[in-house]
């Protein structure tokens, strides 16, 4: 754990240690949008680069259960800047994002990234190597915090997929937020 | 010779504040005067509350409240949420979590921790130790998951000195949801925070707001608490029991996370 913190705080992209990795979370815009209406928020996510990013947020304890003295963020952001792509792709997909009561993962606990440790599901992809659409390009062992709309849950001997296309995603929690590891096909 | 006179120059250029420092001799007054006031009846509140806390064998508690968001230009966006908690000293814990983009919720009946994605339907479960104080920890330290309100747990023991106490000092009366309460403000490293604690024989706290202050936008974390001491808490209450349409997933520990 002292180890990962302390890879934590040598990333540049990386918030402080209880600061948590929401800087990356450029959906922020998806959640602007919801506030403040479609027209917002097709103004926010039509640019890629624009929409406020969280780089951080209050604590929610005085005081520190665990031994490190600050609560290690669960790592799920590598550099999200590299998928701006899919942001764009599915953030302008307006009526998923105003949509409060979409009972679909990817929406309602995927699309939006705010909140500290239980509330930061991040709205886009931290794989470590992806530039371009994650479907395409994701390699196995590559980690994203959500994954296309096109998507489709698919259930395999019992363990749950996404799979969106080719590629085969597996989605585990990291903390409280969901984040989704690229898999081989299952047989 | 000109070298050397300008080598001179730069020591002495180099060496005047530390001369002038030296001249004057002293510490700066300043950090003297700054001394934090720690007020005894402060810590005396905090500690009959804590006392208090400790003493609950089991509870409910609803609690509205907000978060303070820091974008990376610096401004601050404020969400809203509610907790539900519900307790039985010394090894049953739910959290429910509630938003209006997600939702969340931890079974712990000393045993398990399951967490749970009511809309996602996902659920991660992991053997968990057998007290709350050896969940929290094993939360925090193993999968970064640092429990809102975790002070409820953590006031009265070890991991809440009042030696942390920078400050402390009493605001006032003031009324909380018609309740009339005492607020008291504290500084710690890290955080500046705020508590009404309910006055008479039930000193629980009803609000708290924890200012961040090792971020430069100070962001705020606010709760208003609605306890109920008398909650029936059942064994179910802790045991999770996945619905059908429900996946098993896995939890990662935090630093296998990181790619």
């Amino acid at each position: 754990m002292r180890h990962a913190a302390a890879k934590h705080r040598a990333s540049k992209r990386h918030a402080p240690p209880h600061a948590n990795p929401w800087r990356n979370t450029i959906a922020i815009g998806a959640g602007i949008g919801l506030l403040a209406g479609a027209v917002a928020l097709l103004a926010v996510t039509s640019d890629a680069h624009a929409g406020p990013r969280a780089r951080g947020g209050a604590r929610t304890s005085v005081n520190h259960a665990g031994a490190g003295g600050h609560a290690v963020a669960p790592s799920r952001s590598a550099n999200t800047n590299v998928n701006r792509n899919t942001q764009v792709n599915r953030s302008t997909n307006v009526s998923r994002n105003t949509s409060i009561d979409v009972h679909n993962d990817i929406d309602i606990d995927v699309d939006n990234g705010w909140h500290h440790g239980w509330y930061d599901d991040h709205p886009v992809a931290t794989a470590a190597a992806v530039t371009t659409a994650v479907a395409v390009t994701a390699a196995v062992g590559s980690i994203v915090n959500s994954v296309p709309p096109s998507c489709v849950t698919t259930v395999v001997n019992g363990i749950a997929y996404q799979q969106c296309g080719s590629t085969w995603y597996q989605p585990q929690y990291a903390g409280t937020a969901v984040q989704y590891i690229v898999v081989n096909p299952p047989n | 010779m000109r070298r050397s006179s300008l080598f001179v120059v730069i020591v002495a250029i180099a060496c005047a504040p530390a001369l002038a420092h030296a001249q004057t001799g002293d510490v700066p007054s300043s950090a003297i005067m700054a001394a934090p006031q720690v007020q005894p009846e402060a810590v005396a509140a905090l500690e009959k509350m804590s006392a208090y806390l400790r003493s609950l064998k089991q509870f409910g508690l609803h609690a509205d409240t907000t978060i303070d968001l820091v974008m990376e230009d610096g401004q601050k966006l404020e969400f809203p949420g509610t907790l539900d908690y519900k307790v039985r000293s010394p090894n049953g814990l739910y959290i429910g979590m509630k938003s209006d983009r997600k939702e969340r919720e931890l079974y712990y009946d000393g045993k398990t921790l399951t967490v749970y994605g009511p809309r996602n339907k996902l659920y991660a479960q992991t053997p968990a130790p057998p007290t709350i104080a050896g969940l929290l920890a094993l939360a925090e330290d193993k999968y970064g998951i640092e429990l809102p309100l975790a002070d409820l747990f953590l006031w009265g023991t070890a991991r809440a000195p009042v030696s942390s106490l920078r400050s402390a000092a009493y605001v006032g009366p003031a009324r909380i949801d018609g309740s009339v309460t005492d607020q008291y403000a504290f500084r710690q490293d890290g955080v500046d925070w705020q508590i009404w604690i309910e006055a008479g024989d039930k000193p629980l706290p009803r609000r708290m707001v924890i200012t961040t202050t090792d971020d430069a936008a100070q962001p705020q974390y606010a709760s208003t608490l609605r306890w109920n001491t008398n909650a029936a808490i059942r064994d179910g209450d802790f045991a999770f029991t996945p619905p059908k349409d429900a996946h098993r997933i896995e939890l990662v520990a935090a630093q296998e996370v990181s790619p």
